[in-house]
């Protein structure tokens, strides 16, 4: 069922054939070790099957060559892709809108809360 | 508020996450009316079992290791994204969702604090986990084939694919208990969970089909 791919060439799992749409040759297993934790987190076993993480990693890179494909294609008519290109796509999904507003707004407000402490730093350096 | 059973499946503890604590609450308290039936409304949105649960990044670039999310949210309005992101920051290492509510604090608490240790592992893993921002990026640009993506472009990219990855695998586990099979999930029940999700048109379609697959 699986073909496990020789060396950097492009894989031949179900699902993907990325040669067509990419032109970089991708290598197996990128996501392997985020997605082992991640699957076990939603619901797998503590230790997933090593075909069910390559099948995941594969249909995760299809959805989001597809998704990046689609927000390009919106992004074409303004220019450049943007961030909300990606929020206009998943509008309809409330559940992922909600957490990418609230992953954009904490990611805000840590940058805000950088220059914050890097001025508190300045300060107390020159006060010395 | 339902009581957590000690007993209780993992799996089925998200989904109980998901339908009882409320949405995140705004500055007013008077949102939270709106937003329960809201949540009642969401919970009950088809197929999406426990897709609404969100998924957390790790650490950021600060090394606090400070949680991104809350366990529970349904439907949120975006202006109170800023009172609670106060609360965020001083909560450390995703062991309590964060939330500007103390009520749903509190709910978070006590079933937190009925946690076996399996079901701690697990929520700690589902809570921190994530795609590695380099592999996204790296991943994003020879999509694109342009070099600049900027790092919310990143963040909200990981973000969907993990929310993805959580539907997959619940799903998959939906399919395991209709075909009454157990251990981990493998390939053919993420192939019909997938499967599953195209009919429900959570997977983006291409206009063009793909040939040569």
């Amino acid at each position: 069922m699986n073909n496990p791919s020789a060396g950097p060439s492009s894989k031949t799992k179900v699902g993907s054939s990325q040669s067509s749409e990419t032109s970089f040759k991708r290598k197996r297993g990128v996501f392997q070790k985020d997605l082992q934790h991640m699957m076990y987190g939603f619901g797998d076993d503590p230790n997933p099957l090593p075909e069910t993480v390559a099948l995941v990693e594969d249909i995760v890179v299809e959805y989001v060559t597809d998704m990046v494909h689609k927000a390009q294609d919106i992004a074409s008519k303004r220019g450049k892709l943007l961030t909300e290109d990606f929020l206009f796509l998943i509008r309809k999904d409330l559940p992922k809108l909600n957490r990418c507003t609230e992953l954009l707004s904490m990611n805000e407000e840590l940058k805000q809360a950088r220059k914050a402490f890097e001025v508190d730093e300045e300060k107390l350096a020159s006060t010395e | 508020m339902q009581t957590m059973k000690q007993s209780k499946d993992p799996f089925e503890v998200a989904f109980e996450e998901q339908e009882e604590s409320p949405p995140e609450s705004p500055i007013a308290a008077d949102e939270n009316e709106t937003q329960t039936p809201a949540a009642a409304a969401a919970s009950g949105q088809g197929d999406d079992v426990g897709t609404s649960v969100p998924p957390s990044l790790p650490s950021t670039t600060t090394g606090a290791a400070i949680s991104i999310g809350a366990a529970g949210p349904i439907v949120k309005s975006k202006e109170e994204d800023e009172e609670e992101d106060e609360e965020n920051m001083e909560i450390e290492l995703g062991k309590f969702p964060p939330s500007g509510d103390p009520d749903k604090m509190a709910k978070m608490q006590t079933i937190l604090s009925q946690f076996t240790d399996e079901q701690m592992n697990r929520y700690e893993s589902f809570r921190r986990s994530g795609f590695q921002k380099a592999n996204m990026k790296r991943l994003l640009t020879s999509i694109t084939g342009s070099s600049k993506i900027s790092v919310p472009m990143t963040i909200v990219v990981s973000g969907i694919a993990k929310m993805f990855v959580g539907e997959l695998v619940e799903t998959a586990r939906i399919v395991m208990t209709e075909r009454k099979e157990r251990g981990p999930i493998r390939p053919c029940h993420i192939r019909e969970a997938f499967r599953r999700l195209k009919l429900e048109g959570k997977v983006p379609r291409r206009s063009v089909p793909r040939l040569f697959r």
